[in-house]
């Protein structure tokens, strides 16, 4: 028999049955739907996760010293140890292919007031002026090593009622007590040199020069004398030389440096590309999303029994129309291959609805996410060709039982 | 799948003279219309026709049954048939007489392909049934059979058209084509205005009607019918035999199965069957065909188109 001619039978026996057909591919398209939604939104917020990361900071080598057991990359127990001195920062910037080298540390602080408004801040971040880029700053520019001069960014403007505008003095209450007034010189949308520091961008923070602001000091194994001494460093390399200046970077602060001689025991120098963290998250919300699309996977299961039991259904419901076809010329093949139309007709039409459905939802999710949306391409693929297979499959018992019905027996049933 | 050639020699018979619809097969057939003196139906051991000596070559009939026997298994073993044979030539018009449970069905069953015998040979059409694979069995059932039952057996969801075109889809025929061959059948039995009429749209008469224009569609080389008025009133079944009589005489094999005596009438020869073996054969003169087919003036206006 011509497949067009099984289609439009099997075509004909779907719409003969509307509701019955409609709750199965109802059915389908949930399973569809929503393997697509969960690979599509885990695809979407991993791609979100590395444009924020790559983009800014492909070519930062990120250094700080972490326990020194196997714990997986980026583990931050040990963060915050303040080991590496300004002395190794300076040798860092000689280094061949470095940009910039930014160290980072904490400044505590405990309120923050502009005008008649004073809100709590935690921490304040000292750096180095290198740490923000033309792109980065909305406004302004970046502040001076040594003056009362702040950076902010977008959240922290906008914390308090009303907006924060470059040439504005806000109040600082340092964690020691200590009051400054600060002139704010810019606003940043982003730093380079954070830790994975696209995820910052709702939570208000402070930018403030390491000189005069940042306290912590320690002896200098190398010079004996008393230095700022910081818990992580970032090395801004040229983008050609990303991979010597890791290699350079990772020698030098695990023998020579002050923070190899300085770091507490059991503890080592970490020193990751912002390419290693990338792959680590990626990892990460990859297995993530395998595992909830392995859930989702169990509802196509569960329609494909639905499919598999509507077409029961229906080969006993027609035995008698497979007796008279049989009757009237039908081998074994035609009946097999019309049931098995059926089927598969259905789980067609549950992949055709319900990619589109699963693809709206999952871009629902992204705007409610807030993150940008990528189409899981793979695994939409993997949806119909799974729809349609769990059709064809779960038709094949069916199928075979129907050509199997004694033309006999069937013409006498009622 | 489809192959035109085939298509176009199915079709151009009726072209060159549209009455002339139900044309006989040609292929196995070398007897031409039996005559009463020398009937093509024979019992056990009558092989082959009376012709044989005169003839070059022995005709081989139509149908012949072996020393068939076919048992079923219900609770016991039950002997449907009981070492059973039977020729049938080309163009004869064979009633199957016997009560319920004589084996008549089962009998028409096996000439059908429908089903197989556990012993002995069906040939039909120069195939023996039991020999060729099932689905080479299920082919013949579409092109060289056509069956008619009590119960019209059409598809509920299929129109007139759709119902007698559907035998010509598994023979491969293209949808045009089939559809074409239908409604000239259709015509032909009187249901020119009923194309797109679904069964229930249908009286019995009418469904019958479709029913016998589906057997016909693929021009098969015997048409079976199983208690074809069995489902209807009187008047309509006399309708029903009559049309049958008229496709007779167009050159068509028919085998009836009847437990009625007024319908197996209207063969030309009576086989009766009881508990499984063939009893007798019984000569239809003239004289006793034509009385049973009652109101003739109303079958006359009915009948045709």
């Amino acid at each position: 028999m011509e497949f067009r001619e099984a289609l439009r039978i099997a075509a004909r026996s779907i719409r003969a049955h509307r509701l019955r057909s409609g709750l199965t591919v109802v059915g389908m398209v949930i399973g569809i739907a929503s393997v697509v939604v969960f690979a599509t939104f885990g695809a979407s917020v991993q791609a979100a996760v590395i444009a924020d990361i790559g983009e800014t900071n492909a070519n930062n080598v990120f250094a700080t010293p972490a326990s020194g057991d196997d714990g997986p990359p980026g583990r931050v127990s040990g963060f915050g140890q303040p080991v590496f001195t300004e002395i190794d920062v300076e040798t860092l910037r000689e280094q061949e292919g470095v940009e910039a080298v930014i160290p980072q540390g904490i400044v505590g602080v405990s309120t923050m007031a502009y005008g008649d408004q004073t809100i709590a801040q935690r921490q304040a971040t000292a750096t180095v002026p290198a740490t923000f880029t033309d792109d980065s700053l909305v406004s302004g520019e970046a502040f001076e090593l040594g003056a009362n001069e702040t950076v902010l960014n977008e959240a922290a403007a906008k914390a308090f009622e009303q907006n924060v505008t470059v040439g504005s003095t806000v109040k600082l209450t340092l964690a020691t007590g200590e009051t400054r007034n600060v002139t704010v010189v810019g606003i940043t949308s982003g730093t380079r040199g954070g830790f994975v520091s696209g995820f910052g961008e709702v939570t208000p923070r402070v930018y403030l020069p390491v000189d005069p602001f940042y306290p912590t000091t320690v002896e200098s194994p190398s010079v004996g004398a008393d230095v700022r001494a910081y818990p992580q460093v970032t090395v801004v390399a040229n983008p050609n030389a990303v991979e010597s200046v890791k290699q350079a970077t990772e020698t030098y602060l695990t023998t020579e440096s002050d923070a190899a001689e300085l770091l507490s025991e059991g503890a080592e120098i970490q020193v990751q590309t912002s390419g290693d963290i990338v792959e680590t998250i990626q990892q990460v919300i990859n297995r993530i999303t395998r595992f909830v699309t392995g859930i989702a996977v169990i509802s196509l299961v569960v329609a494909a029994i639905g499919i598999a039991n509507i077409t029961l259904v229906s080969v006993t419901e027609r035995t008698k129309e497979i007796g008279i076809m049989k009757a009237v010329g039908a081998t074994n093949r035609d009946t097999m291959q019309l049931f098995l139309t059926e089927s598969a007709l259905l789980g067609t039409v549950g992949a055709v609805v319900g990619v589109p459905v699963g693809l709206v939802v999952a871009w629902g999710a992204t705007r409610f996410a807030e993150v940008g949306f990528t189409i899981a391409g793979e695994w939409v693929v993997f949806a119909v060709i799974v729809g349609i297979g769990v059709g064809v499959v779960a038709g094949l018992y069916p199928a075979w039982r129907a050509s199997k019905v004694d033309p006999i027996e069937a013409l006498r049933y009622e | 799948m489809c192959c035109s050639g085939r298509v176009d020699d199915a079709v151009s018979p009726r072209t060159a003279d549209s009455r002339e619809f139900f044309p006989v097969r040609t292929q196995p057939l070398v007897v031409s219309p039996v005559s009463n003196d020398s009937p093509a139906t024979g019992v056990a051991g009558a092989d082959e026709s009376p012709h044989s000596e005169a003839s070059e070559r022995a005709p081989t009939p139509l149908v012949e049954l072996a020393g068939v026997t076919k048992r079923y298994q219900l609770g016991g073993t039950v002997t449907a048939l009981d070492d059973v044979s039977l020729s049938l030539g080309s163009g004869s018009y064979t009633a199957v007489m016997g009560p319920s449970g004589s084996g008549k069905s089962t009998l028409l069953n096996l000439v059908g392909g429908l089903d197989t015998a556990d012993e002995g040979r069906v040939r039909v059409a120069d195939d023996d049934l039991g020999a060729v694979s099932e689905s080479r069995r299920a082919e013949k059932r579409g092109t060289d059979i056509g069956f008619i039952f009590q119960t019209f057996n059409l598809m509920p969801r299929l129109t007139a058209v759709e119902n007698v075109a559907l035998p010509l889809v598994f023979d491969g025929w293209d949808r045009d084509d089939r559809l074409d061959r239908a409604r000239t059948v259709l015509d032909d039995v009187g249901l020119g205005a009923r194309y797109d009429h679904k069964p229930n749209e249908l009286s019995g008469g009418q469904r019958q009607r479709v029913a016998i224009a589906r057997a016909l569609a693929p021009e098969p080389s015997i048409l079976l019918a199983d208690e074809p008025t069995g489902n209807v009133d009187t008047e309509t079944g006399a309708e029903i035999m009559r049309l049958l009589g008229e496709i007779h005489e167009r050159g068509n094999t028919i085998m009836l199965v009847s437990h009625s005596r007024r319908i197996a009438e209207h063969a030309e020869r009576i086989v009766h069957v009881r508990d499984g073996r063939i009893e007798d054969v019984e000569e239809v003169s003239d004289l006793a065909a034509t009385p049973a087919s009652g109101d003739d003036s109303r079958d006359t206006r009915r009948g045709r188109n």
